[in-house]
């Protein structure tokens, strides 16, 4: 019997410990996967601690009643950023919480949300185009502008696309997008497209920006995450130096007398 | 003068509005948040605008993006049970087209101008330019996530029980 109890609450707790990588893999704040995750644990009838790191989790049992201490760390990071992931396993985290679903069910539908699909390339890239024009039009750009940067946005997101895909390193694909979509809105410049071409250059780059990890980061910072927040911090610099250089290079390439 | 800074208003709002949808797809939000997020950021942004406009607050661009995104937060975090999604999902989109590129880009450009300009006036020039704009864009940035995430934490009943 105690066998089977001390099974259980291994299952319950590996449940636990994936559950967390999961969330923080799809982009959720420091705050969200403790409380989530608490609030699961609490309904499983677990005394744990987790602690969350930039590259993993640990889940550490309390030993009481003869049962074992254990310590359970899961690597993170799986899907890249989803709200959608976060919005289920947010949700699954109250089911359970409210007794909705029992710890067999749980797991099966944590499985299915595993398996979610990511938004599909097309209905993305044809949101993203319209979406980095509007931006442009945001920032004062005149219509030749937003259309420059519509184009190549339309260019410079399929080539990340295909890189993410093809498991191209993250940095590398930030400044070749950048540098693409770049060296395409220079065309504004050089043959004198509207009266804002420099608004199109600067836009044509900022469907990259990573506006997530930066606001996730300052969550982590209210929530004393500290460690998290320099991470995601410092990811967002890294993957923004990138897209500046690609930027850069672009300009440099195309000649243009703009430093 | 008053119809044309209710079609200014009224444009920005809708731009923004596009821009949130796009950008909320890349971050794999689910289809029934595209709406609420695209009415967030236009009432985010349409605020930004209204408080910097000259003729009505005449705001600093930093102030008036943190008091605007403050405005996102909060509609975000009451947003959210509607569509049984977590408050980020709803606001975090929403305040991508707030995000300062051009001050980057001037950031950016002023920074490359500096190192290749070794004249000394040049350099003070470019080394200003650098600061000026890397200081305004580094203000807005923290205004903006600060004031959005503050409704987060100020209102934790509603924006952890969204979902429930």
């Amino acid at each position: 019997m105690k066998m089977q109890n001390s099974s259980t609450i291994s299952e319950k707790c590996a449940f636990l410990a994936d559950y967390a990588s999961w969330l923080w893999g799809c982009g959720a704040t420091c705050a969200r996967i403790t409380k989530n995750t608490a609030r699961i644990a609490r309904a499983l009838g677990i005394d744990c601690e987790l602690t969350v790191m930039p590259s993993h989790v640990e889940l550490s049992l309390a030993g009481a009643d003869g049962a074992d201490a254990a310590v359970y760390t899961r690597r993170t990071g799986h899907s890249g950023i989803s709200f959608d992931i976060n919005a289920r396993l947010s949700r699954l985290s109250w089911e359970i919480a409210d007794g909705l679903v029992d710890f067999p069910e749980a797991v099966r539908r944590f499985d299915e949300i595993k398996r979610t699909r990511p938004t599909g390339q097309w209905e993305v890239l044809l949101l993203v185009g319209p979406a980095n024009a509007a931006f442009c039009r945001l920032f004062g750009g005149d219509w030749a502008a937003m259309l420059t940067v519509l184009v190549a946005t339309l260019a410079g997101y399929p080539l990340k696309q295909t890189m993410i895909a093809d498991g191209r390193d993250l940095r590398l694909t930030f400044l070749c997008a950048a540098f693409f979509s770049a060296a395409i809105s220079a065309g504004a410049w050089i043959f004198g497209w509207g009266d804002t071409p420099d608004i199109a250059l600067a836009t044509s780059v900022l469907y990259l920006i990573p506006g997530v990890p930066y606001i996730n980061a300052v969550s982590d910072l209210m929530a004393k995450h500290y460690l998290c927040a320099f991470s995601r911090f410092m990811d967002a610099c890294v993957l923004t130096a990138c897209l500046s250089a690609g930027l850069c290079a672009g300009m440099f390439i195309l000649g243009l007398e703009k430093f | 003068m008053s119809s044309e800074i209710f079609v200014n208003i009224f444009e920005d709002g809708l731009f923004a509005a596009i821009a949130a949808i796009g950008f909320s797809s890349i971050s794999n939000t689910p289809r029934r948040a595209y709406a609420v997020c695209a009415v967030i950021a236009a009432v985010g942004h349409a605020v930004r605008y209204v408080l910097m406009a000259p003729d009505i607050a005449g705001m600093h661009i930093v102030m008036a993006s943190t008091a605007a995104a403050m405005a996102v937060g909060v509609l975000g975090v009451l947003l959210a049970p509607l569509i049984k999604c977590p408050a980020e999902v709803c606001l975090f989109p929403a305040l991508l087209p707030m995000i300062p590129g051009m001050y980057a880009y001037r950031t950016v450009q002023a920074l490359i101008s500096c190192m290749l300009h070794t004249g000394e006036a040049a350099f003070d020039r470019y080394l200003s330019l650098f600061a000026q704009n890397g200081l305004t864009c580094t203000f807005i940035m923290l205004g903006m996530v600060l004031g959005a995430n503050i409704p987060v934490f100020a209102l934790k009943k509603i924006s952890f029980q969204a979902t429930r």
